[in-house]
């Protein structure tokens, strides 16, 4: 116990002695959180529409009334025919191009069904997709007007974010993700330096065991971590709004083992690097940018080729993301995340032993 | 000029047999055996990449041996190593301690992972602080501390369990003539209170500090004796110093010279290995006809560096035939 | 000066091709990556998690479920009897979308009544739950007519075409991003350690008493890197076209010009960095996080520029890869030429000689 404290206060010294790590525990995760949760939003609003109606009557502004009132549409142009939507899709001026075609108002005078087209620039597959799916609710809409009923209706139901909003789901995945960097980032390179400086191999001839080194390193990175989310977690709630749901003793619960798997990286890292500047790119490359692409953070994991899907078992970052935004928006509990925590323990348990090994082995 | 013999019983403190390590290919330490006995200073010279890192850390445990056994202060170096940690000090070539903490938190820190505390560890810290005369400055950062103050805090935080061997790696690499003399000032102190000192270097003056010196090339234990008794592989006044003008010219030629067994530059001056002290004066001669009039040619002590250069030719030659 | 910059060119090409390691680390990370994100990133959603709570157990409902399982984007995870199981399967994810059918529902259809049916939906992911919302109002809108056996049309509808992309396939419009991301990444640190190595060794000194220019000095150094990443682009966009096939519809030359424009930029940005930095170290930092994050975040790769807020679109007018992204989407996908593209092969010509200029100027005082 008694070496335990002194190294921990050591660590602890040569933090308060860094002058730029202030400024990056604090400031860091609140600008990243506020960037990246206001960048990364896959919500796809004002969809630039070109508009051109052929038909040029009371009826046919209607529909495109239709359009340019709802919040989805923003209008760019009006163009007299349909050969002006080239320019206008070509330059990426407009996502999707509206035709109301001769004879609208005619044929609904008659009740013969009519279909307007719709163009939309796929090379933008998100705002495509989604502008094309816009739009078809809005032409139900006018069709439910007409007293157009389907003989069975899709009644949806949308739970645990009822207006579909994108940032509640991106802002706690942002918030994991920031927490991994930082602390597997700052183990990774304190260990390094110690190796760097030449101060690792005096303190491996003193009596103290790799055990209790390991420990002394990680306990002030993991109250870095705890400092982490103090600051970032009133962003989430109040800044961003994001609803907690679920319990923040939960949370916290889920949070630990978390931390035991990026702390251990950070650790394994600094086993597998000489310089601080191998530790970076390793970190950066080898750990960091694969656990962000593959945990569902952005990219659905159900959409990934069925290797990749098994891949993504062995990031503990994905476990994290699941329990966050179950937490936040499902307002669940233990007994529906106790998969993601073992899951996480064992992920911890198996990097702190593969750290333990190569950490020997650079003695030997 | 060397240190008188050393005041110990003779008990072996550290000990060598066929120490050897590679790393993959390379044989980085080949079979080399020695002993240590109390009180001793032990130099081990050599050039870079010599081994002598490689043997050092082995004996303090951070480097298991490829083959071969040693013990330090009666435990074993490959099964008891962490018995050895608490009986050994150990400064590496590298300044290692902690640049951004004070004198005092660094003497704590290390102090603790000894396993010091309490009155134990006051004591020794004052006498770390005292002998690397820091007494004004112990709330200093280490980074701000002059060269030769922090080498000797180095040594006095290595010190501060009072190990009974200390192992210096290269202690006095970058430092400046003064702090050096004040560093080996302090190692006689330690030697003087029965601690076995285990040095390496490549400087030729601190080599001839020690009671005896271990030549270490390419892996190899060449040579084991005290300082005298190394410099007698060399016949007596068999090695001349020659002053004349443009040294390095005049050297080629005094190699084609009979009996000439060596030339090498010393400064300006050249040092010339014969075979027979009767040779000084087709030295001389040769010397003058080629245009290199000397202005003083005598017969001198070898020097350490003159048998180093001799031992390395000699195992040289003999791996060549 | 041509022969100035020349000797300081070949010089750093000899570096380059002895430090084997870098070299391979330019040329085959951009491969690597592409390889595997390009493969593992998709916004197409497939294989959705459907839970099926069938209270009817009649022929019409048993047609309205085959209609999901058959359409190729549901998968059935559960039935049930009931929907108090519902929660936790929604919960723990293993369902992301639950189709309820209450037991009035043959009734209804028999007597031609209006009726509906239920789909419970994840919306946590605000961005799969509307596609998966909108795959199953068309699955509905075609088959309750089937049910009643008769033509049914609304009175409008929607007649769809999609140019550049017809199946919507999100690699094709995410493989261009992604070789830019690379790309900048890449192009920044490897040149910001190249000088900033240079600072370290202290070469620096000895080129800064030879009667080199600062500017020559870095033109110099940065055209073999402007060679290697030619290549690496060459590499990533074929790759590209090979494996995920995104298609290139416009001139390759086009491509070229632009690709050179925006990796002048990113070496330029990579000079102004080790003009600030002083240690490999602190070059590595400051490259990683002013070209990962933008190029992630700022630059239309994976979320729209349109529905940031003001400030960050502001923002985003500074970050190199939005106009290449941009402009390689349209050489690439739309084949149309610089009469389109032009402002962005402008602002990335702006970018470089501006980046450029600065790093200029800041090696000029520091000597």
């Amino acid at each position: 116990m008694r070496t335990l404290a002194n190294i921990l206060v050591k660590e602890l010294l040569q933090l308060k002695r860094d002058p730029k790590i202030l400024p990056i525990l604090f400031m860091a995760p609140v600008v990243q959180l506020t960037i990246l949760g206001y960048a990364a939003t896959t919500d796809v609003r004002r969809v630039e529409l070109a508009v051109c109606d052929l038909d040029r009557t009371p009826a046919s502004r209607d529909l495109v009334d239709a359009f340019t009132t709802s919040t989805y549409f923003r209008r760019v142009v009006t163009v007299p025919s349909q050969d002006g939507f080239d320019a206008w899709l070509d330059s990426g001026r407009a996502r999707i191009a509206l035709t109301v075609p001769a004879g609208y108002a005619a044929d609904r005078t008659a009740g013969r069904p009519v279909e307007v087209q719709l163009i939309a620039d796929g090379s933008d597959a998100m705002s495509g997709t989604l502008g094309l799916s816009y739009a078809q609710g809005v032409l139900q809409r006018v069709a439910e007007g007409q007293g157009f009923r389907l003989p069975v209706e899709l009644r949806p139901k949308v739970l645990y974010n009822p207006d579909l909003v994108s940032r509640n789901y991106m802002v706690p995945g942002v918030l994991a993700m920031i927490l991994m960097i930082m602390t597997m980032m700052l183990t990774s390179m304190a260990l390094v330096r110690e190796t760097e400086i030449g101060t690792m191999e005096q303190l491996l001839v003193t009596p103290l065991t790799p055990g209790s080194i390991i420990v002394g390193k990680l306990v002030p990175y993991a109250l870095v971590g705890a400092v982490e989310i103090g600051t970032a977690l009133p962003v989430v709630l109040f800044w961003f709004r994001v609803p907690l749901e679920g319990s923040f003793a939960v949370l916290v619960l889920l949070t630990a083992p978390f931390m035991l798997c990026t702390l251990g990286l950070g650790l394994l890292v600094s086993t597998l690097a000489r310089t601080q500047q191998q530790a970076m790119m390793i970190s950066t490359f080898v750990f960091m940018m694969p656990q962000i692409y593959l945990s569902g953070f952005v990219f659905p994991i159900q959409n990934m080729p069925q290797i990749f899907q098994w891949i993504t078992y062995a990031i503990p970052l994905r476990y994290y993301v699941t329990v966050l935004r179950g937490v936040f928006l499902k307002g669940v509990g233990l007994e529906t995340l106790w998969p993601q925590g073992l899951a996480m323990l064992g992920l911890g348990v198996v990097i702190l032993a593969l750290a333990r090994l190569r950490f020997r082995q650079r003695l030997g | 000029m060397s240190s008188p013999a050393p005041a110990g019983d003779g008990e072996i403190v550290v000990s060598a047999h066929d120490l050897s390590r590679s790393f993959g290919d390379f044989v980085a330490v080949d079979r080399v055996s020695f002993e240590v006995t109390r009180g001793e200073i032990f130099g081990f010279l050599g050039s870079n990449g010599a081994g002598k890192t490689t043997t050092i850390r082995m004996l303090c445990g951070l480097l298991a041996p490829t083959s071969g056994s040693g013990t330090v202060a009666g435990y074993d170096i490959a099964t008891q190593a962490d018995r050895v940690k608490t009986r050994i000090g150990y400064m590496s070539q590298r300044f290692s301690l902690y640049a951004d903490l004070t004198v005092d938190e660094n003497l704590r820190f290390w102090g603790g992972a000894y396993g010091l505390w309490g009155d134990r560890l006051h004591r020794r810290r004052e006498w770390a602080v005292e002998a690397a005369g820091l007494e004004q400055r112990r709330h200093s950062l280490v980074r701000d501390l002059p060269g030769g103050f922090r080498q000797r805090l180095a040594l006095g935080s290595a010190l501060l369990h009072e190990p009974p061997v200390v192992f210096l790696d290269e202690p006095t690499g970058g430092v400046d003539p003064e702090a050096r003399r004040r560093f080996w000032d302090l190692i006689d102190d330690l030697v003087e209170a029965g601690t076995t000192v285990f040095v390496t270097t490549h400087s030729m003056d601190e080599a001839e500090r020690c009671h005896r010196v271990a030549l270490m090339h390419a892996g190899e234990l060449l040579a084991l004796d005290t300082v005298p008794a190394l410099k007698d592989v060399f016949p007596k006044d068999c090695v001349l110093e020659v002053g004349c003008p443009r040294a390095a010219d005049a050297m080629e030629r005094l190699e084609e010279v009979a009996g000439v067994e060596d030339v090498s530059l010393f400064g300006d001056r050249l040092h010339v290995v014969v075979d027979r002290p009767d040779r000084i004066g087709d030295v001389e001669t040769e010397l003058d006809t080629g245009g290199f009039t000397p202005f003083e040619v005598r017969a001198v002590t070898p020097s350490l560096e003159d048998v180093f250069i001799k031992v390395i030719r000699d195992a040289d030659a003999g791996e060549g035939t | 000066m041509i022969r100035r910059v020349l000797a300081v060119t070949v010089k750093e090409l000899l570096q380059l091709k002895r430090d084997w390691r870098t070299l391979i680390a330019l040329l085959g990370m951009p491969v690597v990556m592409l390889l595997i994100y390009g493969f593992a990133l998709s916004f197409d959603v497939q294989d959705i998690r459907l839970a099926v709570v069938d209270r009817s157990r009649t022929a019409e409902s048993r047609e309205l479920i085959q209609a999901f399982l058959q359409s190729g984007y549901f998968i059935r995870v559960a039935s049930l009897d009931d929907t108090r199981e519902l929660d936790g399967l929604l919960d723990s994810g293993r369902a992301q979308a639950a189709l309820v059918i209450d037991a009035g529902l043959a009734a209804d259809v028999a007597a031609r009544r209006p009726t509906s049916i239920q789909l419970v939906l994840d919306g946590s992911d605000s961005q799969t739950a509307s596609t998966i919302l909108g795959y199953a109002r068309q699955i509905v809108a075609a088959t309750a007519p089937e049910l009643l056996d008769v033509e049914l049309e609304p009175p409008v509808a929607a007649a769809p075409v999609v140019w550049y992309n017809p199946n919507l396939e999100s690699s094709i419009f995410l493989v261009p991003g992604l070789v830019a991301f690379i790309l900048m990444i890449t192009s920044v640190i490897a040149t910001a350690l190249a000088v900033v190595r240079e600072k370290e060794r202290g070469t620096m000194e000895s080129l800064r008493a030879t009667p080199l220019r600062a500017f020559e000095l870095l033109i110099g150094k940065t055209l073999p890197y402007l060679l290697v990443g030619s290549v690496a682009a060459a590499g990533s966009l074929g790759l590209a076209w090979l494996l995920f096939d995104v298609p290139i519809r416009g001139s390759i030359l086009w491509l070229a010009v632009l690709t050179v424009l925006f990796l002048a930029g990113g070496l330029g940005w990579g000079v102004l960095i080790s003009t600030l930095a002083d240690t490999q170290q602190v070059a590595f930092q400051m490259g990683l996080l002013s070209s990962m994050l933008p190029t992630l975040l700022l630059s239309g790769f994976v979320f729209p520029i349109s529905s940031m807020p003001a400030a960050l679109q502001v923002i985003s007018h500074i970050v190199p890869a939005r106009y290449f992204i941009a402009s390689l989407r349209e050489v690439m996908l739309k084949g149309v030429g610089p009469e389109v593209w032009w402002n962005d092969a402008l602002a990335l010509i702006v970018f470089g000689v501006v980046v450029m200029g600065l790093a200029t100027v800041r090696t000029v005082r520091s000597l």
